[in-house]
């Protein structure tokens, strides 16, 4: 680790700003480090090979100059400077990478990924779209796969003792990651929506155990400072597609809200459900990561048997988290948003629209392209929406 | 005197017209089931639940079929226009909105079938079956008309791993059970929704005729490999659409249409007659999904020249005779049938020594440049038009690769158009056509690269 390391807040803003920081110095004392793309490849199995999971993001402040000769600009603009990014050299200390079905552009993306950069090695979970009984065993046997996959990768053997004892420190991770949302319950809340991506992304790009001791250090100093956000009109509550990147969560703040409460996948999504410790591990981890994660790419209805429909109740079904969230968080309204082309969220909205009115709480859709001038013209709508709920 | 009137460019099969006119009588169908109270069902185009449906006694309709249809006949906008008004992103895709929007008036007018409706209109589904199959709208789609009907949606999981993950023979045999068990559960759906059982020995019937369809669609796309090619894309677009959103059509009648269009290509083959009225100057591929608002596009190419011998959607399977003499469930008959590995694949399409090399290089790198580029080469194509879709991840995503890899291996150069499969303003034919234009030369430039290569082409 470096010399003189610094803790909490700052240190996230560290790692933040500098993101491969420490896992290049890992890999220099002969770590491997894998890349990851999205939420769903399965951490606690690197992490079970001391492998260390490496997520990759995109740059909105990077304009996109290499990523056009391999895919179009009509496809998510951040999984396109995603691949940019990777074009440039800058995942270059890698090992390899890992990916899974998120999405058409991320499948495609994987592909380009593997043929235009040829990583040492590379895995790609074909994550079912359904929660079918089947879905559930096909998952479970990917997830050999990719254990074979890292087996064969590390040269070393999965037991079932490593992969839970690193699956009770990734559910750790997630208690932590749900004690330091707890803090933004409070009004004024403790920590901002932007702080929370800085913590977020700066534990995504260290070993989860390091992650830990991050976050103690970050809940410890959040809970005891005097400079934390100011108390604000409205208290919001954002859903959608990944944001990266402080400059949109910034822009809120700048407004009279504070963003109290997420659904995002560099955010809550991947942490406010534990992984239950099955006698197969597997069991657990295909139930959490094609259940659990309530991500927009999933198919999700009442009951998938059932020959009977009804509109609101599946919307209940799929989104009465929200409420969930709303009402614990003492949220106010919803700010909906999506980067360009999301297919998979786009077609969410207009049934949690439909859901969030019919529960009373307003709601707004933001689309952005994944730039910063993107967010000029969605401030202005931003102000304006908090005028109709203030 | 009389004046000579020069030909349309296009050279147009014959046998296509009695083929385009099932269509119509596939949604003429639709309609006249749910007069009669019968299931309707608004179908995914994926290899799997139509014959099932049908085995069942449910009319299929395809909602994207329609859209297309929809935007053919200048009628899709509207459709469009309520969507967004509906509060659907605009980016997504353009199938899904025009079937969005349609669906709405649905509601407007009680549930009938909008009194503007072209191709006399979509019935009100029993149900809908959604695919996990090619890409996420075909799910995301329609669970998001859940606002305006009652109608359970059933999503029907199809595996698709990656290319290294593919080779595997463990990863085949788990797809197969994973599809055996899937189909059987919608199966069980069906029964408890339509309160009648499954007719197995229909399924065989219904299975057997897609099949046969399928070899002489694969049959017919041989013989377009000749030069000149006999058979233009727009042929077979509009053919593609009985063969596989065929819904209920009887499937002899689709075959009987197929058998003459084989024979009149089998005609044209030898007599040396073209798909295009003019002299075949450049031999063209079609990759991604047809502009259906402006297909007439493509006469004004092949006043050019330009004929489009091969494309890269809606192509049929290579035929296959499996032994299935083991097994006796007829789920697991119907998934072997027609559910191929990858090794089986490239040992079809291939050389012996190519396919180990492939699988060298997929072993070694996660994939292979050579896949996907088979057609370019087996047709002997001079230029690829690649059409870029504003609204189509799926289709669009992996072009620029793909553009890479054509003039990377084979030296065949590619045009790339953007448009949208539905949106007519998002396509300038004009601006398409001056491109068209100036590739010719780049195209010229390509014949004397594979020339000097010693390239068959």
């Amino acid at each position: 680790m470096t010399s003189e390391v610094s803790k909490g807040l700052t240190r996230s803003i560290e790692l933040y700003q500098d993101r491969s920081s420490r896992v290049k110095e890992l890999r220099a004392e002969g770590k491997k480090v894998m890349g990851y793309l999205c939420i769903y490849p399965v951490l606690e199995m690197m992490t079970a090979l001391d492998i260390v999971p490496y997520r990759i993001f995109g740059d909105l402040h990077e304009p996109v100059t290499e990523a056009d000769s391999y895919m179009p600009a009509v496809n998510c603009p951040f999984l396109r400077s995603c691949l940019d990014i990777g074009l440039k050299g800058k995942y270059d200390f890698l090992d390899g990478i890992v990916t899974s079905h998120i999405c058409d552009v991320g499948s495609t993306l994987s592909s380009i990924w593997i043929y235009a950069l040829k990583p040492p090695f590379s895995h790609h979970i074909d994550m079912p779209h359904t929660l079918h009984e089947t879905a559930l065993a096909q998952e479970k046997g990917l997830l050999e796969d990719y254990k074979k996959a890292l087996e064969g990768l590390s040269g070393k053997e999965m037991t079932s003792e490593a992969l839970e004892a690193a699956i009770r420190v990734h559910n750790e991770q997630r208690a932590l990651v749900r004690e330091l949302y707890e803090l933004k319950k409070l009004n004024p809340p403790l920590i901002s929506g932007a702080e929370t991506i800085q913590v977020i992304k700066a534990i995504e790009s260290i070993p989860v155990d390091e992650g830990n001791q991050l976050l103690r250090e970050v809940i410890s100093e959040v809970k005891e400072r005097s400079n934390g956000p100011q108390k604000k009109s409205s208290r919001l509550l954002v859903w959608g597609s990944i944001i990266d990147d402080t400059a949109m969560m910034e822009m809120i703040e700048g407004l009279d809200a504070n963003v109290v409460m997420d659904d995002t996948c560099v955010g809550s999504r991947p942490y406010f459900d534990d992984v239950e410790i099955t006698d197969d591990p597997l069991d657990g981890l295909a139930y959490h990561y094609l259940v659990d994660i309530k991500c927009s790419r999933t198919f999700r209805v009442n009951n998938y048997m059932d020959v009977h429909k009804d509109y609101m109740k599946d919307l209940e079904i799929r989104f009465s988290y929200l409420k969930d969230y709303a009402d614990e968080w003492k949220a106010d309204g919803v700010i909906m948003e999506s980067v360009r082309y999301c297919d998979t969220h786009g077609y969410d909205v207009p049934g949690i629209r439909d859901y969030l009115d019919s529960i009373g709480l307003p709601s707004v859709y933001l689309e952005h392209d994944y730039t910063e001038g993107a967010l000029a013209p969605l401030r202005t709508r931003v102000q304006g929406f908090l005028e109709i709920i203030g | 005197m009389t004046q000579e009137t020069k030909p349309r460019a296009l050279n147009r099969l014959k046998s296509m017209y009695a083929l385009r006119a099932e269509v119509d009588r596939m949604y003429e169908g639709g309609v006249e089931a749910s007069e009669e109270g019968k299931p309707v069902a608004w179908v995914m185009l994926e290899g799997w639940s139509n014959a099932i449906l049908n085995a069942m006694g449910v009319k299929t309709v395809f909602p994207e079929n329609y859209s297309s249809l929809c935007a053919a006949q200048g009628m899709a906008e509207p459709f469009m226009e309520r969507s967004e008004a509906e509060g659907w992103p605009s980016h997504l895709c353009g199938y899904a909105r025009a079937s969005v929007g349609y669906s709405a008036r649905m509601v407007d007018v009680g549930g009938k079938i909008p009194p503007e409706a072209p191709g006399g209109g979509m019935p009100k589904p029993t149900l809908l079956v959604a695919s996990g199959e090619t890409c996420d709208a075909r799910f995301k789609w329609f669970q998001s008309l859940g606002r305006f009907f009652d109608a359970p949606v059933w999503t029907l999981e199809s595996p698709s791993p990656g290319i290294r993950e593919r080779l595997s023979s463990e990863t085949y045999e788990r797809n197969v059970q994973f599809l055996i068990k899937e189909l059987k559960a919608f199966v069980a759906f069906l029964e408890n929704l339509l309160g009648k059982k499954m007719d197995w020995d229909m399924l065989e019937f219904t299975g057997g005729g897609t099949n046969e369809i399928n070899r002489l669609r694969w049959e017919i796309n041989e013989l377009r490999k000749s030069r000149p090619g006999p058979m233009h894309t727009r042929d077979f677009w509009s053919v593609m659409t009985a063969a596989l959103f065929r819904g209920a059509a009887d499937p002899e009648v689709i075959i009987e249409g197929h058998q003459k269009m084989y024979d009149e290509v089998t005609e044209r083959v030898e007599k040396g007659i073209a798909g295009i009225n003019r002299p075949e100057k450049y031999r063209m591929s079609f990759e991604g999904l047809p502009p259906w608002h402006t297909l007439g596009f493509l006469d004004q190419l092949a006043e050019r020249g330009w004929n489009f011998v091969i494309e890269s959607a809606y192509r049929p399977m290579r035929p296959r005779t499996v032994d299935l003499s083991m097994y006796d469930d007829p789920m697991e008959r119907y998934v072997r049938r027609r559910y191929r590995s990858l090794e089986e694949s490239l040992q079809e399409d291939y050389e012996p020594d190519e396919v180990e090399a492939i699988k060298n290089e997929i072993i070694r790198d996660g994939t292979s440049s050579r896949l996907g580029l088979k057609h370019i080469s087996d047709y002997q194509v001079d230029g690829v038009v690649l059409h870029v879709l504003l609204t189509c991840r799926a289709t669009s995503a992996g072009l620029n690769l793909l553009q890479r890899k054509i003039l990377d291996v084979l030296k065949v150069p590619s045009l790339v158009i953007e448009g949208d499969i539905i949106d007519a303003s998002a396509f300038n034919a004009a601006e398409a056509l001056r491109k068209a234009e100036a590739f010719e030369e780049t195209m010229d430039h390509y014949r004397k690269v594979r020339k000097e290569l010693g390239m068959p082409w």
